[in-house]
């Protein structure tokens, strides 16, 4: 215990002045201290007129104030607005040894009620992330024009050439050798030969070493350089065409952007401004959107088996691809081509399942062609020089 | 009974809100965001029992756990509206017009009624958490009715190319202050939008003598006019500020809390100088954290080779290991010394070149009723339009 006040019965050894406000007028008053030794409070008063008495277990001091000197003191109980503004340092040090406990914190809120707030918040945006966007984009999706699906698809690979460039202003650049850009368009008609389309399609390639390939609303086709130089033959990147094709055809890809649309606010909202709100903001969405559903990923997978053996492809390309990443070592993390094709092939989650569609796909069509010429998959694959 | 003024001064030190600042703000970056609702009302504290009208202190009464139940409830609300309403909006623009620059313009448009709401009701929140003298200010309700005035008068503004800026200014600060109370005392805005244009007047012959200096200058009847831009742009900036200053005091001057009356006096040229002088302190630090950061990744990678070249082939952790430590450093940084360099500063100013006029009648004010406010300033915090601290 600090210094110690003595109080006899009579003279008050304590005592002294400060301002005083009762909380029903603004009108400070200059106020008497004594401390009641009896009563063990703190006795205010103006004159001869007793304003207040406060125990002095149940007196607090305001918190973080800025001034270095003095306090302003009040009761405990946040109904309690009367306030003691106390300037004198000796005062001050006086009077807080003789507190029992000016800094104990006041519990002001319930905190069931915060706690019951906080699972009812992730609830309902986990309700509105999962649930609404989800269902109302494929709602969408089935229902958006073609002409807009096709804007929908050219705004969202401006986004992806922004975000992939390592240049703020130029976004990634496509590569377009005329020779090149022939055997593409030639592959993708070979490959989507007989499908009813709503839009021709347009293929693109990335000048990027990503071994990846996607596919954008209004009927966008989107390969990387590092995708072209990782297939061996045209067959294995006439099997990668007709699986994003599968996609393109069960508008997947218009689902997932619009999903994509609707979530990132959301995120933006949870996540707040504080330091690196962007970073992780970015991170987070390239998580919930890494993926189709399993099943969709499936049906891409049947929808270009089809189309292969439709427009005689040999199908063991897509057996052989799937074979070559089972054989890759090392996981994800380790270098080489083929562990960089199993890292494409995490986004388009490879399953027994999916290896044994490859493998036991009905019927290889009697007579296969090569999904393109020697001359054109030479041209192609110097579409980036 | 002779009415005495009352002066306002400012008792907090420098040293002591570093302190305090940098405190909360590693605390804010530890918990992952979380501290930012005691940050702020920590903060706020500090700065409200800094300022002293008449000797006695002001008094900040919000609760770190009223923010985050008030942010809770705002991102409820708000995801809903962001998430379905964009999509829709998404929808609608793609559908209907083939564009997506037209969806962004109208979730922004979408998005702009409620940013304007929730200031109006951070504001309202922040009067009701406030006391003087034990005596709590307050707000009426309104936040609609303030938001579509905002609408308007931005378009009005926009529409006039500015020059019905002092008209927006004047009677947004009307609507806001003729809902402000203290205690059982209301607050008027008196004086006439027409009054404001006096603030203006560094701001227009910034515009008008760059304007005309461009044109005489590019037009190349006269290209030696462009060097007058070296002395017309700076006058726009400090145009900018003298209008913030003189528009504020001239509301200010123009306010009555029943017979109390106001008088500011903040200078433009104290103002600019706080603003000039803080973004310098800030640039130079950002630049000596940056450098002493550049220096040390070129030692750490090749002590020998201090060129481009080293850089390029460092191995891509190593930048990870700066890059983020560094990242919120500079962030930590920028918040701590704003707040001792720009916002300080300026409040010190405003603070004490203010005046309350015949103050001694004030103490026939009576208390007020508490406003209990389920979402505290949720919505400005979730939509990050909060105030300045």
């Amino acid at each position: 215990m600090g210094t110690r006040i003595h109080v006899g019965a009579k003279p008050a050894a304590f005592y002294t002045t400060a301002t005083y406000v009762d909380s029903k007028v603004a009108h400070p008053r200059t106020v008497a201290l004594r401390i009641d030794e009896g009563a063990e409070a703190l006795l205010i008063s103006e004159g001869n007129t007793e304003l207040a008495c406060w125990p002095l277990k149940d007196i607090r001091r305001l918190r973080d104030q800025a001034a270095s000197e003095g306090m302003v003191l009040k009761q405990i109980g946040l109904q309690n607005l009367a306030r003691l503004y106390i300037e004198d340092p000796d005062t001050t040090r006086l009077l807080l040894a003789r507190c029992d406990a000016p800094l104990r914190k006041e519990r002001p809120m319930n905190r069931a009620k915060i706690l019951m707030w906080s699972v009812a918040a992730m609830a309902s945006v986990a309700v509105i992330l999962f649930v609404l966007i989800p269902n109302m984009a494929n709602l969408m999706a089935d229902r958006l024009p073609a002409k807009g699906e096709r804007a929908l698809g050219k705004a969202t690979f401006q986004q992806i050439r922004s975000a992939l460039s390592e240049d703020e202003i130029v976004p990634l650049q496509t590569c377009t050798a005329p020779e090149g850009m022939a055997a593409l368009q030639a592959l993708g008609e070979r490959v989507s030969r007989g499908v009813e389309l709503d839009h021709p399609l347009q293929i693109h390639v990335l000048d990027d070493p990503m071994v990846n390939a996607f596919a954008l609303p209004g009927g966008i086709i989107v390969f990387f350089r590092g995708m072209l130089e990782a297939t061996q033959s045209s067959d294995e990147l006439a099997s990668v065409m007709a699986h994003e094709l599968g996609h393109v055809v069960s508008k997947d890809p218009t689902r997932h952007a619009l999903r994509s649309a609707g979530s990132i606010g959301v995120l933006g909202l949870m996540l707040g401004d504080f330091a690196g709100g962007a970073v992780v903001l970015f991170l987070t969405e390239k998580l919930i959107a890494a993926n189709y559903s399993q099943t969709a990923e499936l049906e891409a997978d049947v929808f270009g088996l089809e189309r292969l053996n439709a427009i005689g492809v040999g199908t063991g390309a897509m057996a052989m691809m799937f074979t070559r990443l089972q054989d890759a070592e090392g996981g994800p993390d380790a270098e080489g081509e083929g562990a960089r094709f199993l890292r494409y092939f995490l986004s388009h989650p490879l399953t027994q399942d999916r290896i044994d569609i490859a493998l036991k796909d009905g019927p290889t069509p009697q007579v296969t062609r090569p999904a393109l010429s020697d001359a054109q998959w030479i041209a192609l694959k110097a579409i980036c020089d | 009974m002779a009415a005495t003024d009352l002066d306002t001064e400012f008792v907090g030190r420098r040293k002591a809100l570093f302190g305090l600042a940098l405190r909360t703000t590693i605390l804010t970056i530890v918990t992952l965001g979380l501290y930012r609702f005691w940050m702020k009302t920590r903060l706020r504290r500090w700065y409200w029992s800094a300022i002293r009208p008449g000797g006695q202190p002001l008094e900040y009464a919000g609760e770190p756990l009223e923010k985050l139940l008030g942010f809770l409830i705002a991102v409820v609300v708000m995801a809903f509206y962001i998430g379905v309403v964009n999509l829709l909006l998404m929808f609608a623009s793609f559908s209907l017009l083939n564009s997506s620059i037209a969806a962004y313009a109208m979730s922004f448009i979408g998005v702009l009624p409620i940013v304007f709401f929730a200031r109006y009701r951070a504001r309202r929140y922040i009067l009701a958490r406030t006391r003087w003298r034990g005596i709590r200010f307050g707000a009426d309700a309104g936040a609609w009715g303030y938001a579509w005035r905002c609408l308007a008068h931005w378009l009005l503004t926009i529409v006039s190319l500015g020059l019905l800026l002092p008209r927006q200014t004047f009677y947004l600060e009307k609507y806001r202050a003729d809902r402000t109370q203290y205690g059982s005392a209301s607050f008027t805005q008196g004086g006439t939008w027409r009054g404001m244009y006096g603030a203006m007047t560094h701001q227009l012959i910034g515009v008008l003598g760059t304007g005309f200096l461009s044109l005489v200058g590019f037009s190349g009847a006269a290209p030696e006019a462009l060097y007058g831009l070296i002395l017309s742009i700076p006058w726009v900036l400090y145009g900018w500020v003298s209008y913030r200053v003189r528009s504020f005091q001239y509301l200010t001057n123009h306010k009555e809390l029943g017979e109390v009356g106001f008088d500011a006096n903040p200078r433009p040229r104290r103002v600019l100088w706080i603003y000039l002088r803080g973004w310098f302190v800030i640039g130079l630090a950002a630049a000596i954290l940056g450098g002493a950061v550049l220096v040390a990744v070129l030692l750490a990678i090749d002590p020998s080779a201090l060129n481009e070249a080293a850089v390029q082939s460092g191995p891509r952790w190593l930048y990870f290991a700066v890059a983020v430590p560094f990242y919120f450093a500079l962030f930590t940084f920028y918040g701590v010394l704003s707040h001792v360099m720009l916002t300080l500063p300026l409040t010190v100013h405003y603070a004490e070149t203010l005046t309350i006029l015949r103050g001694d009648r004030i103490s026939d004010v009576l208390q007020r009723d508490r406003d209990d406010f389920a979402e505290a300033e949720g919505f400005a915090d979730a939509l990050d339009v909060g105030a300045a601290f």
